[in-house]
């Protein structure tokens, strides 16, 4: 028998109690880590973004549009700038009748270039073929295509209020040429993709020719800002201004007005933590008060108050890594297979990647046992001052 | 385990002017006023007294549990009334044995673990460890039951395993309290006969706190204690 | 014979530090689903106060929020002619407004934010009588001024009285004035004039909507019919509070599904906390709980006891965290609203019912936690009062 044998029984005596703590503990590291990995999925999009990717966009709002000949302007002085590749896309905001509460991205895209600028969605060549074929063709999502049950070949009509058909008897549709996968974990792999070119045919005399945002990609990645600019002082004198920034600081943009949910969701995994530490004292406190006359009595064997502190932490340290051990083996496949798959495939758009980072997972596990220990401080500590002659006039 | 017997007699513990105080309720309660006592090596000697008398109190103080609030406690020829909390739990770890009314056995550990216990405190190594506690628990009779829990135990053989917790640091002294308290007739004439073997063939001396004046008769001399005094 | 409440309540004060600790969990548990409650019908508020019954809204067909929606001026005298809206003399109670979000900084954090612009007319102010100058005065028709919603005001660069910002290049406008509106969305908008505004967008000729004042909420239907019934004007009208009750409906079920569900798993692990601590001391009071049911006590009045034992400690717990979450009435929470894309600001609205699904909800807690020790409690045989 050890030292440390003898604190691991005593965390176990008490079966039942230890199972309901170890649940407790499992629940607060699943909560935990579906919270983290809320967070993480979500500003994923920034972490993972590409660094050579440069969007400019409009200078004062996302809502209007800039002409095409920014275009031009950018690819005649491409080589001079540092950019190997320019392409664009507008925001179409197309919903399906047929399908009115799903969400789903619509962009119309430069047909020729778009896909050979955006590496990380994956198109077959024979696809991609003929996708750039067919004027009125539309390439789709994995997931948006199982989801809506589209098959190649299908037509679809889609209804946008920023582009409202030129004529109301002549609806917008598509071609379904095929679908896309994506090589990265950020990539929402539900967004609808058509030709800019047939968008435009359609879109009413003054709307002509405006495109919704560039893409350019850079040659030197460390450069991205100051290319940023530069692109940006080509039209500072131009009726419409041009705000660049890399795709990172363009998603930043979008996620800093979801500041305070993320905040929120930061705060309440502290809270989750909180809760946990509080069962996990509990569970020790009342153990140590059960335990006095045992208590006194290795006091008066010899035992010191600081052996006496060092079982009851030693106690905590087992239960945490029971109850964190636990709670990592619910977690994955509640949020991996579970969840997670379930937010994939429905929520995509926000959440293309569900997964638990690695690190977290590591981090909930040593938490769980770094707060037990916290929590165990105030039991060991009143364990050890405990007067030796009145914890054994209590009988046990 | 057996040591030389010494028959003459050598004073092992010896008490001048001991005065324990209490502090109650801002009230000082005094529950030993000016005691002395010498008990000798190897002898069996019980303490009685009403409830309150203070004996329980005295042992304490004789154990090391305890400090007195004055005069002087010598055992084995070492000054314990005035060593720190440390120093006497040190002190305890190598001379003295515990034996409890309720046995105060730890329920998760098995009667060789329990025996094996105050040696944690010593570099002894854990083979060497193991086979000590089960020569203590050969030398109480519970050859048989080494590996049962206390829950397994009855009262009488969880207080032998108690009493070879205490001897298996080969302690100078033992101290009881009410160790047949809780024990039926016959089970407390095993440990009484148990403790009388351990004084007589080991050389222990015991110190007994009990009510029980057939317990007392089994020792050498009953020392009486009324309202923190001994009664002449 | 039922067991008197002190008894209880003695028995949680002798071991406070765990009645602490567990009531503290349970209150944790209060303080996130009442905060979550209530935000979420903070957005309810803020955005439904915008609406009025007797007001209409039209907009493009297809379209789910005004930026989106773009409406002819010519249909806008349409629409405004139509039978069942109302007049004031000879003019029809009507507004076309223009929306758009330009982009700005956010004040005390990183990055850029959406703010949503309203360019008006007088008949903006008519529709909605509410909106009152709290600081400097109206913009000026034709000038290249704004009021700023309250809300916004100093929350992002050149949101606040004497500054400016702009729409376009080296235009810039100067603010001259903050409104509230009862707590409604438009609070976190920064108003100009319209013109100013559909010139600075190159928008002229069209706005994003039009509200118009109805003789009454009944005629509204009427008045639909009319608008739908001409296909080539390819418009549709909603009641303007079932329109902001759209809007709302994503935010707030975003956050109200997100704070239910975190408190959830929360209450599941304080839920854990609570029953530990009442198996704790129904086990240490065996030979206590064996007495009384040696005295004559029922094993329901025993069951009984526990239980309110268990709902004592759920409720001190709960009301803690329902007066915490109270705290949060004075923190503003700034998001995007998913249907309008612009960031409006938000309270946290406690409401009575909220405060009373709370307590409920503890209390629950304190049931359910309690339960099974309780009935352990109450199967006791008065044996143990002899046991040691």
């Amino acid at each position: 028998m050890t030292f440390v044998g003898f604190a691991a029984r005593n965390a176990l005596r008490n079966k039942f109690r230890t199972a309901l703590t170890v649940l407790g503990v499992a629940i607060a590291v699943v909560t935990f880590l579906l919270l983290r990995t809320a967070v993480a999925s979500w500003t994923q999009a920034a972490d993972f973004a590409a660094r050579d990717r440069l969007v400019t966009r409009h200078k004062v709002t996302f809502i209007m549009s800039l002409p095409l000949r920014y275009v031009d302007a950018v690819r005649s002085e491409a080589p001079r700038l540092g950019i190997k590749g320019v392409t664009w896309a507008s925001w179409f905001g197309g919903k399906d009748p047929a399908h009115d509460g799903e969400f789903f991205a619509t962009m119309a895209v430069d047909a020729p270039t778009y896909f050979e600028e955006v590496p990380e969605l994956v198109v077959a060549k024979d696809v991609l073929a003929a996708f750039k074929e067919d004027r009125s063709g539309a390439i789709v999502g994995d997931a948006l295509a199982a989801k809506l049950g589209w098959k190649v070949g299908q037509r679809v009509t889609l209804e946008s209020g920023i582009f409202p058909p030129e004529d109301p008897e002549k609806p917008w549709t598509f071609t379904v040429r095929g679908v896309y996968t994506a090589t990265a974990r950020n990539v929402d792999r539900s967004t609808f993709f058509f030709h800019w070119a047939y968008l435009n045919d359609g879109v009413a005399p003054v709307r002509k020719d405006q495109v919704g945002w560039l893409m350019s990609r850079v040659t030197d990645p460390a450069r991205t800002a100051d290319v940023g600019l530069a692109v940006d002082r080509l039209f500072d004198d131009k009726e419409i201004q041009t705000l660049s920034q890399d795709e990172r600081a363009f998603n930043q943009s979008f996620l800093a007005g979801f500041s305070a949910v993320l905040g929120a969701l930061d705060l309440v995994s502290v809270v989750i933590l909180a809760i946990m530490m509080l069962v996990l004292g509990n569970t020790i406190a009342m153990g140590v008060r059960e335990r006095t006359s045992e208590i006194a009595t290795m006091r008066a064997i010899g035992f010191l108050p600081k052996h006496i502190a060092l079982s009851v932490i030693g106690e905590a340290c087992v239960l945490g890594a029971i109850g964190g051990g636990f709670g990592l083996a619910i977690a994955y496949p509640f949020i991996e297979r579970g969840l997670g798959r379930f937010l994939e495939e429905n929520m995509g758009a926000f959440f293309p990647y569900f997964r638990i980072p690695t690190p977290m997972a590591f981090a909930a596990f040593g938490l769980a046992i770094a707060l037990a220990v916290l929590a165990s401080i105030l039991p060991a500590r009143s364990a050890a001052r405990m007067r030796v002659t009145e914890g054994l006039r209590r009988v046990a | 385990m057996t040591t030389n017997v010494d028959r003459t007699a050598e004073v092992l513990i010896r008490i001048r002017g001991v005065t324990k105080d209490y502090a109650r309720g801002g009230e000082v309660v005094k529950v030993l006023e000016a005691l002395d006592l010498d008990v000798n090596r190897g002898s069996f000697e019980a303490l009685m007294g009403p409830s309150g008398s203070g004996k329980t109190t005295l042992l304490n103080l004789i154990a090391g549990l305890d400090s007195p609030t004055s005069g002087t406690i010598e055992i084995d020829g070492q000054r314990i009334d005035r060593m720190g909390e440390g120093a006497l739990a040190k002190w305890r770890s190598n001379h003295v044995g515990f034996i409890f009314q309720s046995y105060n056995l730890m329920p998760v550990l098995t009667a060789v673990e329990n025996v094996e216990l105050p040696l944690l405190l010593t570099p002894v190594r854990a083979s060497e460890r193991r086979k000590r506690a089960e020569t203590a628990l050969r030398v109480v009779g519970l050859a048989d039951r080494m590996s049962h829990y206390p829950r397994q135990l009855s009262g009488g053989q969880e207080q032998r395993v108690a009493i070879a917790r205490a001897i298996v640091i080969d302690p100078v002294l033992l101290v009881a309290d009410e160790p047949t308290g809780d024990l039926d007739r016959q089970s407390a004439d095993d440990v009484l006969t148990l403790l009388d073997r351990l004084c007589k063939e080991m050389g222990k001396t015991i110190l007994m706190v009990t009510h029980d004046p057939a317990a007392a008769d089994r020792a050498s001399l009953t020392h009486h204690l009324d309202k923190g005094r001994f009664r002449a | 014979m039922i067991i008197p409440l002190r008894y209880n309540l003695r028995s949680l004060f002798v071991r406070r530090a765990t009645t602490a600790a567990t009531a503290i969990g349970i209150a944790l548990v209060v303080f996130v689903l009442s905060s979550a409650l209530m935000l979420s019908e903070g957005v309810r508020r803020t955005l439904g106060s915008a609406g009025k019954a007797d007001v209409a809204i039209v907009l493009r067909k297809g379209s789910s929020a005004e930026l989106e929606s773009g409406v002819e001026d010519p249909q806008v005298a349409l629409v405004k002619a139509m039978p069942g809206v109302r007049r004031a003399g000879a003019e029809p109670a009507g507004s076309g407004e223009v929306v758009v979000v330009i982009a700005l900084e956010k004040l005390g954090a990183s990055g850029v934010t959406n703010v949503g612009v309203r360019g008006v007319l007088e008949a903006a102010f008519t529709l909605r009588p509410d909106v009152r100058v709290v600081a400097g005065r109206r913009a000026a028709p034709g000038a290249d001024e704004a009021m700023v919603g309250i809300r916004l005001r100093g929350r992002m660069k050149g949101l606040d009285l004497g500054q400016s910002f702009e729409l376009k290049k080296n235009r810039p406008v100067q603010v001259v004035g903050v409104f509230d509106d009862g707590g409604s969305a438009h609070e976190s908008e920064v108003w100009v004039d319209r013109e100013v505004l559909r010139s600075s967008f190159g928008r002229e000729g069209s706005v994003s909507s039009v509200r118009v004042r109805l003789d009454s909420p009944a005629s509204f239907e009427a008045f639909r019919a009319n608008v739908e019934q001409d296909k080539r004007l390819g418009l549709m009208a909603q009641r303007e509070t079932a329109y902001y009750e759209k809007q709302s409906e994503g935010t707030s079920l975003f956050i109200s599904v997100l704070g239910s569900l975190v408190a959830f798993f929360f209450s599941l692990g304080a839920m854990i906390g609570a029953m530990n601590t009442m198996y704790a001391s129904i086990a240490n009071r065996q030979r206590e709980i064996g007495t009384m049911r040696a005295l004559g006590f029922s094993r329901t009045s025993i069951l009984f006891c526990f239980l309110v034992e268990a709902v004592l400690l759920s409720l001190a717990g709960g009301a803690l965290g329902a007066v915490l979450s109270l705290a949060m009435g004075s923190v503003r929470f700034s998001m995007i609203n998913f249907a309008s894309f612009s960031e409006v600001v938000f309270r946290f609205e406690p409401t009575p019912q909220i405060l009373a699904v709370s307590l409920v909800v503890s209390m629950a807690m304190g049931v359910l936690g309690g339960f099974l020790p309780a009935v352990r409690a109450a199967r006791t045989s008065p044996l143990a009062a002899m046991r040691g």
